[in-house]
């Protein structure tokens, strides 16, 4: 651990204190830490679900609403059908358990692979402020899922949406005292203008993010 | 177009610190500066360039922006001014959740513990998301020579990478090359039929990076920022090449420099509305991928080794001098965008890994003042940069206290040190001053001629690409005491 | 109201009736006018390039010299900037120094600044028949704030016309001693603002520092451009000396 002392000697050298931190330096951190204050913020006071619409649109996501999770393998299958896409999905277990018999879309639950063209999943809370859907991996919310089909559907819970990021985190923290491995925040498809600057849709992950708003 | 020469420089510097790459140009800034004024489709690209518009609208949303960059500040010095201590919290954290933290004092050893884990994990294909501080170590460089496969997957980066050349921006790493240049590259490496426009392009790089993705053993990325709270590294992208890196391949490298470590989740927050406002003129960019730990149990996808390598290199010795302020840099771009001289000349000029504003204060300081002479010099101050810099880095004062270091150590030019020292000692004598001044106001009256221009002046400096007006002929202060004489 | 006028070393070598104009402007709206004789330059070429001891002499003589009027104005962004934001770190291990830099610095004004802000002067002599595009100088702008001041003076003048550039805060490339050892780069600058000049189709462009005159002046020429006038914003206000 040659290096690690050096560069923390090194630092505190700099700096202009003695080798070692001190209790009360120790002490002012985990102060910080604790109270972590939200910092100066842009007035956020505007109806949740306008400026959640407003800014999916933005990010180029597209979105629909409907008025109970029972109506989702409706507004799917819907969706599915005008945009001319397969009426084949992968989704996370709790959505893969909707009743989806009637609404003519074979649906999996099962982790997307690079084959997979639909991936359906929900959220763990979405972000208005941004129009940002925040996903968490574990055992049934595989983050491939968003990642790797062509097309990802995000199911938002009216009671999942939360201000800003600040909030998420407030709320979070209750939910998982330990981060799951990935914390991931989607806010519309991928894109990419590296080439001449000309803005392109679906560089790596999803060309298109068509979100549901349930209730 | 660019060639390869130059052998490394040495630099005789502690930390190791290689040299600057000669792909992009060679000789001094003034040479590949001319040769990037002189290059069309530079040129072209460079006209074509411009997010600072983006960015004022985005910023023009947001009423209390200036508030915000002063919260940015606040958070990026808390963080400096206990630095140490927030990074054995970040270790503390990363290490308890199944992390692996490793420290590299030098490029070198950046390198070398790449290397080490990439042998030891039997890796074959690396995947690469941007970053700029493998640049600085010229890692893809070495991962070659040792065997290993990589593969840059940033549209920008995996363009730059296959013309053998380095990014000339941080964000638009290939913003230099034009739409042909890119048909071109992707037709000889790729084998296809060549592709016209941007939209093809982007989707046929798409089809040979997802199998890459997929087929890769390692990921290495960059770090936007690590969360002391959460141990937590944190990847912001909008192709979403981040996330696939952190997410498919079985083992995960991310290195980053000491001080990009920020206390807690609400000061991240904070400095997300500074970072996509001020490079892109979004709101926010499409992916942030933040990491705690390898897989776990249960978990379908994630890597099974979780390597953060956090990175000095020369960072720590700018820590409590007047240099620190640079340290807060979130790496946006807004400074070159907003850049009268990144803008002409573009990014490969400045001949190291950050281009811009930032880069004239960053370069001498990480490869030595007498390596980058030029640099803080070549910057007209007209403060663009300072007023759109997201953390509020002073970076054109900071060009200016470089150019005290160099005056100080003796490293400017014979010519410019005397005629400096001379004028100032004119300066003083105001009667000696206002002699030469009443000789050079005649001599520039003459010389200008009848269309009272001058064409040429010693030095050809002013005169290379603009004329001089020439004076009137007599100065204001024996006017002015002509007319005070009269009016008594 | 005592007012020490600083002529500035461009205006005196090159443009000396730019320092009139100021001159007369600034006794037309009332003011009791002083021209310390000795003056020479602020230093800001020296500090600009590094020469921190050369800077703190000329600053230490400027302060010397207008230390007993009611205000310092100059007909320059660039000039004000440095005396108002960059003397005082020269200054700052000398505490005598400092506080008689801090009392110059609060009173010291670039002349448009000057005139609106603190005189709130109503009318300006000046008559000018034609468009105009004003270019804000980058230290006036972001240091001091000129911005909307000279534009509410040109307004004042009969005749005038003001049709803004697309990017009239985009430098013109001067930079001090930077026009000189990176003149290429510096030209290159300077064309983008002809570009943005020549797009507005104003006969005449107007300014508020003789650096980015001399410049964008010099660049109009270079490339051709025999009409286009070059300003300065005093001269237009002012109208001719009669």
């Amino acid at each position: 651990m040659g290096a690690r002392e050096n560069i923390l000697k090194r630092i505190r050298a700099s700096r202009g204190v003695g080798p070692e931190p001190t209790q009360s330096e120790r002490t002012a951190v985990e102060a910080h830490i604790r109270e972590h204050p939200v910092g100066t913020r842009p007035d956020l006071d505007w109806p949740l679900k306008d400026r959640f619409r407003e800014q999916c649109v933005r990010m180029s996501s597209t979105i629909d609403e409907v008025a109970t999770l029972a109506d989702v393998p409706r507004a799917v299958a819907e969706y599915l059908r005008e945009n001319g896409l397969p009426a084949r999905a992968v989704a996370w277990a709790e959505l893969a358990a909707l009743d989806w018999s009637t609404s003519g879309v074979v649906v999996e639950d099962r982790p997307a692979t690079g084959d997979d063209l639909v991936g359906i999943t929900s959220v763990h809370l979405a972000i208005a402020e941004t129009g940002t859907l925040m996903v968490l991996s574990g055992p049934s919310t595989p983050a491939a899922t968003s990642l790797l089909p062509e097309t990802h559907i995000a199911v938002v819970p009216m009671d999942r949406m939360v201000v800003a990021m600040e909030e998420a985190w407030a709320l979070t923290r209750g939910t998982h005292p330990d981060l799951p491995r990935a914390v991931n925040f989607i806010s519309g498809p991928s894109r990419t203008a590296d080439i001449e600057g000309q803005l392109q849709l679906g560089a790596h992950g999803p060309f298109r993010v068509h979100v549901i708003v349930v209730g | 177009m660019t060639t390869t020469t130059q052998p490394p420089r040495s630099t005789g510097h502690s930390t190791g610190v290689p040299a600057a790459p000669a792909r992009n140009g060679t000789g001094t800034f003034k040479q590949r500066a001319h040769d990037k004024l002189h290059d069309a489709k530079v040129q072209r690209a460079m006209r074509n360039f411009n997010l600072a518009g983006a960015r004022a609208r985005a910023v023009d949303e947001v009423p209390n922006f200036e508030d915000i960059r002063v919260t940015g500040a606040a958070i990026r010095d808390r963080a400096l001014a206990n630095l140490d201590v927030w990074l054995e919290r970040f270790e503390r954290e990363a290490t308890r959740r199944g992390t692996r933290v490793h420290w590299a004092e030098s490029h070198a050893d950046i390198n070398r513990i790449v290397v080490e884990i990439a042998r030891a994990a039997n890796v074959r294909k690396i995947i690469k998301s941007k970053s700029m501080v493998s640049e600085e170590s010229h890692l893809n460089d070495a991962l070659e020579a040792e065997g290993f496969q990589v593969v840059e997957t940033d549209l920008g980066e995996y363009i730059v990478q296959l013309a053998r050349e380095t990014p000339s921006h941080i964000i638009a790493p290939a913003i230099h090359k034009s739409r042909d240049d890119v048909a071109d590259l992707f037709q000889e490496h790729h084998r296809t039929p060549r592709k016209d426009s941007a939209a093809d392009l982007t989707m046929e790089a798409r089809k040979f990076l997802r199998e890459h993705f997929l087929s890769a053993d390692m990921g290495i990325s960059g770090s936007n920022f690590l969360i002391a709270e959460t141990g937590s590294t944190f990847i912001v992208t909008n192709e979403g090449n981040g996330r696939m890196t952190t997410t498919l391949p079985r083992v995960h490298v991310a290195i980053t420099g000491i001080e990009k470590v920020v206390p807690t989740l609400e000061d991240v927050s904070c400095l997300m509305r500074l970072l996509a406002r001020s490079a892109t003129g979004q709101t926010i960019s499409n992916y942030i991928s933040m990491n705690t730990g390898p897989k776990q149990a249960g978990d379908s996808d994630g890597p099974e080794e979780a390597h953060v390598i956090i990175v000095d290199a020369g960072r720590s010795r700018l820590l409590g001098s007047d240099m620190q302020e640079a340290l807060r840099c979130i790496r946006c771009g807004a400074c070159m965008n907003h850049c009268p001289v990144y803008q002409n000349i573009g990014g490969h000029a400045y001949g190291w890994v950050y281009p811009g504003p930032i880069g004239s204060v960053l370069t001498p300081n990480y490869i030595g003042l007498e390596n980058a002479l030029d640099l803080p010099n070549a910057a007209t101050l007209c403060n663009q940069c300072g007023v759109v810099c997201p953390v509020k880095i002073p970076l054109p004062e900071l060009m200016r206290r470089l150019r005290e270091k160099q005056v100080e150590r003796g490293l400017r030019p014979w010519q410019e040190r005397v005629g400096l020292k001379a004028w100032a000692w004119a300066a003083e004598r105001p009667a000696i001053y206002g002699w030469l001044t009443w000789v050079a106001a005649r001599i520039g009256r003459l010389a200008g001629g009848q269309r009272r221009l001058i064409h040429r002046l010693p030095g050809n400096g002013w005169t290379q690409e603009r004329d001089m007006p020439a004076p009137e002929g007599a100065t204001f202060r024996e006017l002015y005491a002509k007319r005070q004489a009269g009016r008594r | 109201m005592k007012v020490g006028l600083f002529v500035t070393c461009l205006v005196d070598l090159v443009r000396p009736r730019i320092g009139f104009s100021a001159l007369r402007l600034l006794e037309g709206a009332g003011c009791e006018v002083v021209v310390p004789g000795r003056q020479t330059c602020c230093g800001q070429p020296a500090h600009n390039s590094g020469d921190r001891a050369a800077a703190l002499a000329l600053a230490r003589k400027v302060v010397r010299e207008f230390d007993d009027c009611d205000y310092l104005v100059t007909p320059s962004g660039s000039c004000g900037g440095m005396i108002r934001t960059h003397y005082a770190d020269l200054a700052r291990d000398e505490p005598a120094l400092k506080a008689a830099v801090d009392r110059l610095a609060a009173r010291t004004y670039e002349l448009t600044d000057f005139l609106v802000n603190v005189l709130g002067v109503q009318s300006v002599p000046g008559r000018f028949e034609g468009t105009v595009t004003y270019h804000d100088s980058c230290s006036g702008l972001r240091e001091l704030g000129v911005k909307r001041q000279p534009r509410a003076l040109l307004g004042m003048v009969p005749g005038l016309e003001i049709r803004e550039m697309a990017t009239p805060e985009y430098c013109c490339g001067f930079g001090g001693t930077f026009a000189v050892k990176y003149g290429e780069i510096s030209g290159r600058i300077a064309e983008r603002k002809c570009e943005d000049i020549a797009t507005t189709g104003a006969g005449t462009v107007v300014l508020g520092d003789l650096g980015c005159m001399l410049n964008i002046e010099g660049r109009l020429r270079r490339r051709g451009d025999t009409t286009t006038r070059v300003l300065h914003v005093a001269e237009v206000l002012a109208g001719p000396d009669e």
